[in-house]
């Protein structure tokens, strides 16, 4: 732009740069376009040596003070040809050219920008959302502190396997660095902090280096198995001036999502004969649904083979409504198996085998001698040195590395044509005893639940049922695990759709559970206003309160209910077991572990954020009011918040 | 045959009320045992209405184990339970507990409870 050319028309001319660059996206990536050769100012005289020492030695004062357009303008370009709703940030100032350029040449449109208070937050609600959407969204996060906030964020999601795009900004070259905090900001390898548990990350040279490496990264987030992937926009890149002859030499390259991998064929029709051939055949699925087509090829699976289904509820695999879903029996099960199907395992060997906690740790099988053991997972796709997130070793008998759920069409298929065309007795009669086993299992939990039912504190069972009560005639979604709780909502409730339930944390990092129910509400919301519920205990929730601030100023409405043990109970029986262990005597063990004295007042802290509060509840008998009143106002749009006093688990 | 013996003392236990057989426990302090039953931190793991939970341990409220099983799986715990030794509980303590949860409230049938019952 010619300096009396009007800021208007260069708008113009940069929007249609970038409109050709991004033309490319969706047709071929096109090649970089070389740049024309500056012409030699032809009034200018050479200067002399006297003159160029004369500059270097009192340098001039730059009078160039604004511009219309920098790099991160394209970054923000860059970001558009993504699949991104939503970009989470706690805001910092290493990343302030972009933020900027997001809420304003971006129009703060796909991606919005959402405000959050801590950088873990930003990531683990991006961890949450994918669940629930199916695709990444992204966070920013400030150079090395805030990238020192998000880790353990970016570990949970690591180890749940969720695509997410992390962003970072760095601060430009030494001699561009204000003295001070702009130093503390600076790292030489930003990604050093957290590269032990993403999937992939790089740090741009240049503008073109950061819209390959953008899109390369999304697209290796997404492949299976999907993982975090960390990009540093570096600041010098943010904040220069993006000249208009630079702007047309960029390219955005097109976004392709790889097909996934399946598993090798022979080596699939090698397991259907091995499933076909046992008596007692078990299916595990652990990390294993991504979608209702996984949900659905898991029932045809299992139904052709009329085995048994142990769902690990890693992710939602398998409806608890049908008669082959026996997790409820999965101990006996292993035991009795002579064949096991293992589909995206985390933990194949602490399936297969227990240790005791003990002074002597001792392991006994939980599988019989010779049992056969089948894996299809991408696990071994995806494996780093450092962090011991990938288990124990177990040699399956037949270990097919391939995305389960792409490969489970063809396993069915495999299976189909080694079942005999009359039919197969044994398989049949095993069905009837899937049946018989099934139909047991709602009443021993009913009569489970009724044991504590009028317990104060508060029984989690009948807390669950309360809940359901009122839940059951929405359109409803539960957005957090259920271990801590004795799974009733896996006893109790129906769990039929794939978006009812999205797994637990991944790496058990404590602050999850309030951060990824935010961000998978969020996606809730956008698919049409289902109700999210999230369980949260309280010591987990203390850890990012300030998640139900962003819901209020966002308009993202859920139900959070505290599971309000007054501790931090598990670390309560870890202390007390080696108290135990020690013989030092127990009365000790709450110092340290317990969250009482005084006892948190969550309604407050609720309404401070700016949520309905409501609570705490400690008579049983009021819970039915507290979650009708909950639910209605998440109906009208609002993050709740009920406090219920209750039993440890 | 100690294994033996701690799988099936274990199983016992988890099982509860299932497998009666009592007669032979020492007099117990119920009132004592319910002070303990906090203090040494049985609720933890098995509820305060010892209802048992899915990841921590089995119901034991009016358990039917006899006392010598009860006392050995608290010394001797199989799986993952800790170990409770005289130093930390004596055998009248243990005692005391035992008769504390022998006589904790019945449960009431479900089909009693409006959300449990079997048509809900």
């Amino acid at each position: 732009m010619t300096e009396s050319e009007p800021a208007a028309l260069h708008r113009r001319r940069f929007l249609k740069g970038v409109v050709i660059a991004g033309g490319a996206t969706i047709a071929a990536p096109a090649p970089v376009q070389a740049q024309a050769p500056e012409k030699p100012n032809g009034n200018a005289s050479p200067p002399t040596a006297a003159a160029k020492a004369h500059e270097r030695e009192t340098p001039q004062e730059a009078d160039r003070l604004t511009t219309e357009k920098t790099g991160s303008d394209f970054m923000v370009d860059v970001c558009k040809t993504l699949n991104l709703d939503y970009m989470a940030a706690c805001p910092g100032s290493t990343f302030r050219a972009l933020q900027e350029s997001f809420i304003n040449y971006g129009q703060n449109k796909r991606p919005e920008w959402l405000t959050c208070m801590h950088e873990e937050v930003a990531v683990g609600m991006a961890h949450g959302y994918a669940k629930v959407a199916g695709k990444p969204m992204a966070a920013i996060v400030h150079g090395t502190v805030g990238t020192q906030h998000a880790a353990m964020g970016l570990y949970n999601a690591y180890c749940d396997r969720v695509p997410i795009m992390v962003f970072t900004g760095n601060a430009g070259p030494i001699d561009e660095r204000r003295p001070g905090v702009e130093w503390f900001h600076s790292v030489q390898d930003g990604a050093s902090t957290v590269r032990d548990f993403v999937k992939w990350d790089d740090y741009p040279m240049s503008l073109q280096h950061f819209a390959e490496s953008t899109v390369r990264g999304y697209t290796l987030a997404c492949a299976q198995p999907p993982g975090p992937v960390f990009i540093t926009a570096d600041a010098k890149l943010q904040e220069s001036p993006l000249e208009e002859r630079e702007q047309r030499g960029l390219t955005i390259p097109r976004l392709t999502i790889a097909a996934q991998t399946t598993g090798d064929p022979n080596a699939v029709r090698e397991a259907a004969k091995m499933l076909v051939a046992a008596e007692a055949p078990v299916i595990i699925a652990d990390r294993y649904a991504r979608s209702q087509q996984g949900m659905d090829d898991l029932v045809k699976l299992a139904e052709l083979l009329q085995a048994p289904v142990v769902d690990n509820r890693s992710r939602m695999n398998m409806p608890n409504t049908h008669y082959l879903c026996q997790s409820e029996r999965s101990a006996g099960l292993i035991a009795q198996a002579d064949c096991i199907l293992s589909l995206e395992p985390v933990d194949l060997y602490g399936q297969l085998n227990v240790m005791r906690d003990q002074l002597e740790r001792t392991v006994s099988s939980k599988a019989k001698k010779g049992v056969k053991i089948i894996s299809i997972s991408t696990r071994d796709l995806l494996v780093h040195s450092n962090y011991q997130d990938f288990q124990r070793y177990v040699g399956a008998d037949i270990n097919i590395t391939g995305d389960a759920q792409t490969t489970l069409p063809s396993l069915i298929e495999a299976i189909r044509r080694e079942i005999p065309s009359g039919g197969n007795t044994s398989i049949e009669m095993r069905g009837r005893k899937m049946r018989e086993a099934f139909n047991g299992f709602a009443d021993r939990a009913r009569a489970e639940a009724a044991l504590a039912w009028d317990a104060s504190p508060i029984s989690s069972a009948r807390m669950y049922m309360e809940l359901w009560e009122q839940l059951k005639q929405e359109d409803w979604a539960l957005v957090s695990d259920s271990d801590f709780s004795s799974n009733w909502p896996h006893r109790l409730w129906p769990l039929e759709k794939h978006y009812r339930f999205i797994g637990g944390s991944g790496g058990y990092g404590v602050g999850y559970q309030p951060v990824a129910a935010l961000g998978a509400a969020l996606a809730h919301r956008d698919a049409g206003g289902r109700v999210a519920v999230s369980i949260t205990g309280d010591g987990e929730f203390n850890m990012a309160p300030h998640t139900l601030w962003t819901a209020a100023h966002h308009g993202i409405p859920y139900l959070t209910v505290i599971q309000n043990n007054r501790a931090y109970h598990q670390e309560v029986m870890h202390v007390q077991r080696m108290a135990n262990r020690h013989n030092r005597g127990l009365r000790n063990v709450p110092i340290g572990t317990t969250i009482d004295n005084p006892n948190i007042d969550y309604v407050k802290i609720a309404q401070g954020y700016g949520a309905v509060g409501i609570g705490p509840i400690s008579d049983p008998n009021d819970l039915s009011e507290a979650f009708r009143k909950g639910i209605a106002a998440v109906k009208a749009g609002q993050p709740v918040l009920v406090d219920v006093v209750m039993q440890p688990r | 045959m100690k294994p033996i013996i701690l799988v099936l003392a274990g199983l016992i236990l988890a099982a509860g009320p299932a497998c009666a057989q009592q007669g032979s426990a020492p007099a117990g302090n119920a009132q004592n045992g319910k002070t303990l039953y906090l203090q040494v931190g049985c609720y933890e793991c098995h509820g305060q209405a010892g209802q048992g939970a899915r990841m921590t341990g089995p119901r034991i409220s009016r358990t039917e184990f006899p006392f010598e099983g009860f006392l050995y799986q608290l010394r001797h715990p199989a799986n993952q339970m800790p170990p409770y030794e005289a130093a930390a509980l004596s055998d009248q303590d243990a005692a005391d507990l035992y008769a504390y949860v022998r006589q904790m409230p019945a449960p009431r049938d479900p089909n009693s409870i409006p959300l449990l019952k079997a048509e809900h």
